[in-house]
């Protein structure tokens, strides 16, 4: 692949607050990363990463915080069940597994996303361009891409 | 076939004794392959009821569209049975106004599997001892009732209802979770792209009449995701995103709340098969969280309870 | 021009045809038929006793289809639509009877639709008429038949090995030229036939006074014997051929305007931005789609907006049958009105 895997990257807000990480997604995240800043992992909404996948994302990674670390106590367990489960649903019609992510952080970590983006970006380039489930109108068409 | 004399008169004593004021069950449709979903309010209606195997809706459907109050006598299969037990888990229904009728189902007939067979000029339909009798134009057909059962039939794991209140005829067997398995292992075995054609061949034929959504009993939202116009969801149109987008949320959905019982692809004008995808996740709540839906009137679905035992499966 | 045609004969000029058109014929899909372009490896459906699922009407008011593109800085520009001519064989006469209703909607002083008025332009229809009846079919009862030649530009009749082809508008003499004509006997062979299909096609309901009878009990209890199994899908609208509606819709993602089919069976149809739905229930929405095809469409171009194919009989998940619901209105009460 010549160009980077586009990733979506839906972040819960509270485990990415430090100034450090702040100032990393204010100046420095790189273009091929799509952030979605959500109140909590709890409101990913199966229909949002959908719509990540068919507007042609290769990956998607899904970031929040640990159990029992969730700002609303419980949006981060209901959020693994649902999507874990979305994440299987989608493989079973062709968009791989391993094409989403998930990466639960502690509330003190520190410049762990970046990490771990990059290692997912490393196994996707390996995967390749993701074309199943792509429907979307591309830009040259008319349309919007992710 | 269950006795349809001890239906009726089970139906009759109902409404005759006020224990509910209305009877939600089958008349006899225009055609033969159809039987309608009927309402019977008084006594002398109730000759008119009838029960086959061509009976291929869900009636659970018509639950949510009648008062909640109201007190409702239902004929009720394993899957009906199931999906008003997810209805009533869902608050849906208090349970004291139902009065569940059941019915030990022995398959619904696919009526296209008739069609496909006989043609379309079917005059009658005669069913007795799972052997299916068809009269036509300009022949006489004999099929073994296996033969045009539904997809969603052949690989039903709880014929019998589970928590009716009078059950009409002898329990039957008990399916096996394994067969019923074997459709989905058999998808999933295929390569990527295989399931991708696969769905985007059946999605794209959609024509988003939205039949499987008002057929199913558990699609009972006053507003669909994609009846949103801000923010609007999915495309609109006949567009594949829009068309493989339905499917996905539609299916997905249904996770822990589908009963299979096939009422969404026995309504479909255009054969799209969809219980694949609902099977799928049906077999995954059952092996993840040993999950049934409509099992009882209690358990809440896993999507609905979040417990600290899954603080392990976090980590993988 | 009555004309003959070897069965044999057929896929070749279908195929010879392709060098000046684009050529749909009903094909095989999955369980059954659909009109699809015709290439070399197409497989032709004509033996049918009825007719495709999807109606044609989709070959000219297509299920999705872009108005309007936005550009980039406020602007805009319309959609190239880009229609070649083409020529539609083997369409029934009910559908073709449908496309002609479609016509006093869509192509009138003032209000033409461009798009629709195209289409129709650059387009031949070849119809196939129905020698074996079809079973839910009703296309007498609605004062057409299986051998009606509205709106076509020749009409084929089956005679086992051979077609006769009576031509009908000079494009379709042109379609058919190079085929000898047809001798008189053939041609009374023919219209036997024809007889014998008309004759075999039973009356579904009465017609006469219907419109009153409908227009008079608008606010009757039948409504809601009628409409009480309905689930509220498009199956009946959506598989019509005289159903037109539609719904446009800005795809911002997209940056287009569209249009999609829409029915009058879903609440999203009539709901107001205020909230308010002035047809509230499935009860209306029954009401509007009967009334539309037997009392509407009769005031405004004097003809039954229903061409009787059949089709929502048949795929009426809930097997809500139209003829049976106009059986049903036959007996409701009315007074024979003396307005002049």
């Amino acid at each position: 692949m010549s160009l980077k895997p586009k990733i979506a990257l839906f972040q819960c807000q509270w485990c990415l607050y430090s100034p450090t990480d702040q100032e990393w997604v204010d100046s420095q995240l790189p273009e091929n990363i799509h952030l979605i800043k959500t109140p909590c992992t709890g409101r990913i909404n199966p229909l949002y990463v959908l719509n990540a996948v068919q507007g042609g994302a290769d990956g998607v990674m899904i970031s929040g915080c640990l159990p029992e670390q969730c700002h609303f106590k419980t949006g981060n367990m209901a959020a693994r069940r649902q999507l874990e489960e979305f994440n299987d649903f989608l493989d079973y019609i062709g968009y791989e597994k391993s094409r989403m992510r998930f990466v639960w952080l502690d509330l003190q970590d520190r410049g762990i996303i970046q990490k771990r983006l990059a290692q997912f970006e490393k196994d996707l380039e390996a995967l390749g361009q993701a074309s199943n489930l792509v429907t979307r109108v591309k830009v040259a068409e008319g349309g919007q891409n992710a | 076939m269950p006795d349809l004399n001890a239906i009726k008169a089970e139906a009759k004593r109902l409404l005759a004794e006020g224990v509910v004021e209305v009877v939600v069950a089958f008349k006899p449709g225009d055609t033969p392959l159809h039987p309608q979903p009927a309402f019977f309010t008084n006594v002398d209606e109730v000759e008119n009821l009838v029960y086959d195997g061509l009976c291929q809706n869900n009636l659970a459907t018509f639950l949510t569209r009648l008062p909640k109050t109201k007190k409702v006598g239902m004929l009720v299969r394993g899957c009906e049975n199931r999906s008003v037990n997810a209805l009533v888990v869902e608050k849906q229904k208090s349970r004291e106004n139902l009065y569940l009728v059941g019915i030990p189902c022995e398959g619904i007939i696919d009526w296209r599997k008739i069609v496909e067979r006989a043609g379309e000029a079917v005059l009658a339909v005669n069913e007795n001892n799972y052997v299916v009798e068809i009269e036509t134009r300009d022949e006489h057909f004999t099929f073994s009732k296996n033969e045009l059962l539904h997809d969603s039939c052949l690989r039903c794991v709880h014929p019998t209802p589970l928590s009716a209140d009078i059950l009409i005829g002898e329990a039957l067997p008990e399916g096996n979770l394994a067969i019923a398995r074997k459709a989905v292992e058999e998808f999933e075995a295929q390569t990527i792209e295989d399931k991708y054609a696969w769905f985007q061949k059946e999605a794209e034929r959609c024509i988003r009449c939205y039949a499987c959504r008002e057929a199913c009993p558990m699609c009972y939202c006053t507003e669909c995701f994609v009846d949103h116009i801000e923010p609007r969801w999915t495309e609109s149109g006949a567009t594949p995103a829009g068309m493989q987008g339905w499917h996905i949320v539609r299916a997905f959905h249904q996770t822990a709340r589908c009963t299979d019982c096939g009422a969404c692809e026995r309504a479909c004008p255009m054969d799209i098969k969809m219980t694949y995808l609902t099977e799928k996740l049906n077999h995954d709540m059952i092996n993840k969280y040993n999950f049934e839906a409509g099992l009882d009137t209690q358990t809440l679905p896993p999507f609905a309870t979040v417990t600290l035992d899954d603080k392990n499966r976090f980590m993988a | 021009m009555n004309l003959i045609l070897e069965k044999q004969a057929l896929p070749g000029l279908l195929q010879s045809w392709r060098e000046q058109y684009d050529v749909y014929v009903p094909q095989k899909m999955e369980r059954f038929s659909h009109f699809m372009p015709l290439t070399e490896e197409s497989v032709l459906v004509t033996g049918e006793p009825h007719n495709t699922r999807i109606p044609p009407k989709a070959l000219f008011l297509p299920m999705t289809e872009t108005l309007v593109k936005f550009t980039r800085f406020g602007g805009y520009e319309d959609a190239q639509q880009n229609v070649q001519p083409r020529v539609v064989f083997g369409i029934r006469p009910c559908d073709a009877q449908a496309i002609q209703l479609l016509d006093t909607s869509f192509i009138q002083e003032g209000y033409t639709d461009p798009l629709w008025l195209e289409r129709r332009e650059k387009t031949i229809t070849i119809g196939l008429g129905c020698h074996q009846p079809c079973h839910n079919g009703f296309c007498t009862t609605v004062g057409y038949g299986p051998f009606n030649k509205s709106d076509l530009d020749a009409l084929l009749t089956d005679l086992g090995d051979t077609y006769l082809v009576e031509t009908l508008s000079e494009a379709g003499e042109a379609c058919f030229q190079d085929l000898s004509p047809a001798s008189d006997d053939i041609y009374e062979h023919a219209l036997e036939i024809q007889q014998i299909a008309h004759d075999q096609m039973p009356v579904a309901f009465e017609t006469e006074n219907l419109k009153e009878k409908l227009e008079q009990n608008f606010n009757s209890k039948f409504w809601e014997e009628v409409s009480q199994s309905c689930l509220g899908c498009g199956v009946c609208t959506f598989l019509c051929p005289t159903c037109f509606c539609f719904d446009i819709v800005d795809e911002t993602q997209r940056k287009q305007r569209v249009r999609n089919w829409d029915t009058c069976m879903f609440r999203t149809y009539s709901l107001e931005a205020s909230g308010h739905n002035p047809r509230p229930s499935r009860v209306e929405r029954t009401r509007q789609r009967l009334s539309h095809k037997f009392v509407y469409w009769l005031d405004q171009v004097n003809q039954i907006g229903c061409t009787g194919c059949g089709r929502c009989v048949r795929y009426c998940p809930v097997g809500i049958d139209i003829r049976a619901m106009l059986r049903q209105a036959q007996t409701l009460p009315f007074e024979v009105s003396h307005a002049v």
